[in-house]
């Protein structure tokens, strides 16, 4: 579904991303974890195409949508507008807007859908840029820090929806901070430590994921 | 003639006038867009870059007498006052707006552009939908102060003849050998004139408040 081969990235002279190697099969979800400026973010923006690689080959089938970490909503665009633009000039098809209602209902945003991006909160505005992304029907999902600046219940709220997204069989591939909130939503967590792969860990595999990953993520840092 | 004389007289150079502001303002508006978009196109950058500069390097009564004499002379073609003076004007301001545009360009997330890219909207889209009504949007202050300094420019096409405010207020003053009246008279026309684009400008900005944070 999604393959990284020996995937390498240099901004100037400083290498930021070094000989990453990893598969992710259909709908298998994949968090990146490391340290600040350990190139989580990075290499999501590779696999997107945001930035050229200069090394090795990114390869999967069907179409990606990335979530941004200030989710880069159109300000001057309703909720609905939001949703339904991209759709409506790429697939030309009319059920755009009943999907994007139907979503709005599903994310709870259905009284939402007329207001502008900026007079709803922060959990809202994470649903919205979620939902415009499943709006393009990906088949992977790429999310860049989806529970940062977020409060406790928020970040619940993320990892329901997160999991409802992998029922639809969506390979997701997060890059977060937050251990607690991989552990919960991750069956892989691939720890990156100055831009090569430090750890590969299967969150199955593990008899306390959340304690053991800190341990695992500790020594490979 | 008496002064209500004085003043309908002076007044009918409002069409001129208007005409020379709104024909200059929209060449400049598109012109303007054209070359600020056009910046991101890496091999016209030196060419709209040296463009922009000559514009804003000479004198405006200099490009009025260009286009006016030098060119039709050159093309041996006629060009009418009108039509000089908005090609004059909105090639001037396009250099103006160009650098508005391109600042409120350069002051919208880079994420916004990448927000498009990702949700596979075409170039051309990205920048009709999504980037040029947030800019607009931005530098309108700066927009609506590039339109009032239009319409005094507009006060130049008195130097070829064109009968507009400021030639018909001299044109007065010739005849009856006094400037305070005539001078005055205009000088009130442009002022009410100027008024009433504010009063319409920050009517369209309350419509069109938002906040700008997404």
């Amino acid at each position: 579904m999604l393959k990284l081969v020996n995937v390498g990235k240099k901004f100037a002279k400083t290498a930021i991303l070094k000989n990453i190697n990893f598969n992710v099969t259909k709908g298998g979800i994949v968090g990146l974890a490391g340290a600040s400026g350990s190139g989580k973010s990075t290499l999501l923006r590779c696999i997107q195409k945001l930035e050229r690689i200069d090394e090795g080959t990114i390869e999967y089938t069907g179409t990606s949508s990335f979530m941004f970490q200030d989710f880069q909503l159109f300000p001057h665009m309703t909720v609905f507008e939001n949703l339904v633009y991209a759709p409506k000039k790429i697939f030309k098809n009319t059920n755009v807007e009943k999907e994007a209602f139907h979503l709005l209902e599903q994310l709870g945003l259905k009284n939402k859908a007329h207001t502008l991006p900026s007079k709803i909160s922060g959990g809202q505005k994470q649903r919205v840029a979620l939902a415009r992304c499943l709006m393009m029907k990906p088949n992977i999902l790429l999310c860049d820090e989806p529970t940062s600046g977020l409060d406790v219940a928020t970040i619940e709220d993320v990892v329901q929806l997160l999991r409802t997204v992998h029922a639809m069989e969506v390979t997701m591939v997060i890059a977060s901070h937050d251990l607690d909130f991989l552990t919960r939503i991750a069956t892989r967590i691939i720890v990156l430590k100055n831009g090569i792969k430090a750890a590969d860990i299967d969150v199955s595999e593990l008899s306390d994921p959340i304690n053991n990953l800190k341990v695992h993520y500790q020594e490979s840092l | 003639m008496t002064l209500l004389d004085n003043i309908l007289f002076i007044g009918k150079g409002i069409t001129l006038t208007m005409e020379l502001m709104f024909g200059g303002m929209l060449m400049g508006l598109i012109l303007g867009t054209v070359l600020a978009i056009g910046k991101y196109k890496g091999w016209l950058v030196i060419l709209i870059n040296q463009t922009i500069s000559i514009i804003r390097g000479t004198p405006m009564i200099l490009q009025l007498s260009f286009f006016y004499f030098a060119i039709p002379n050159a093309l041996n073609i006629k060009l009418s006052i009108l039509s000089a003076g908005i090609i004059t004007l909105g090639l001037n301001s396009s250099a103006y707006i160009a650098e508005i545009l391109r600042a409120g360009i350069e002051s919208l997330p880079k994420g916004q552009f990448e927000a498009a890219q990702t949700l596979q909207i075409p170039t051309w889209l990205m920048w009709k939908d999504i980037i040029l009504p947030q800019v607009i949007r931005n530098v309108f202050p700066a927009l609506t102060n590039e339109m009032i300094t239009l319409l005094k420019d507009t006060a130049l096409i008195s130097t070829l003849g064109g009968m507009d405010l400021m030639r018909r207020a001299q044109s007065v003053a010739a005849e009856q050998f006094t400037y305070f009246a005539p001078i005055c008279i205009a000088a009130s026309y442009y002022y009410v004139l100027i008024l009433l684009i504010e009063y319409v400008v920050q009517k369209i900005e309350q419509r069109g408040e938002y906040a700008q944070t997404s």
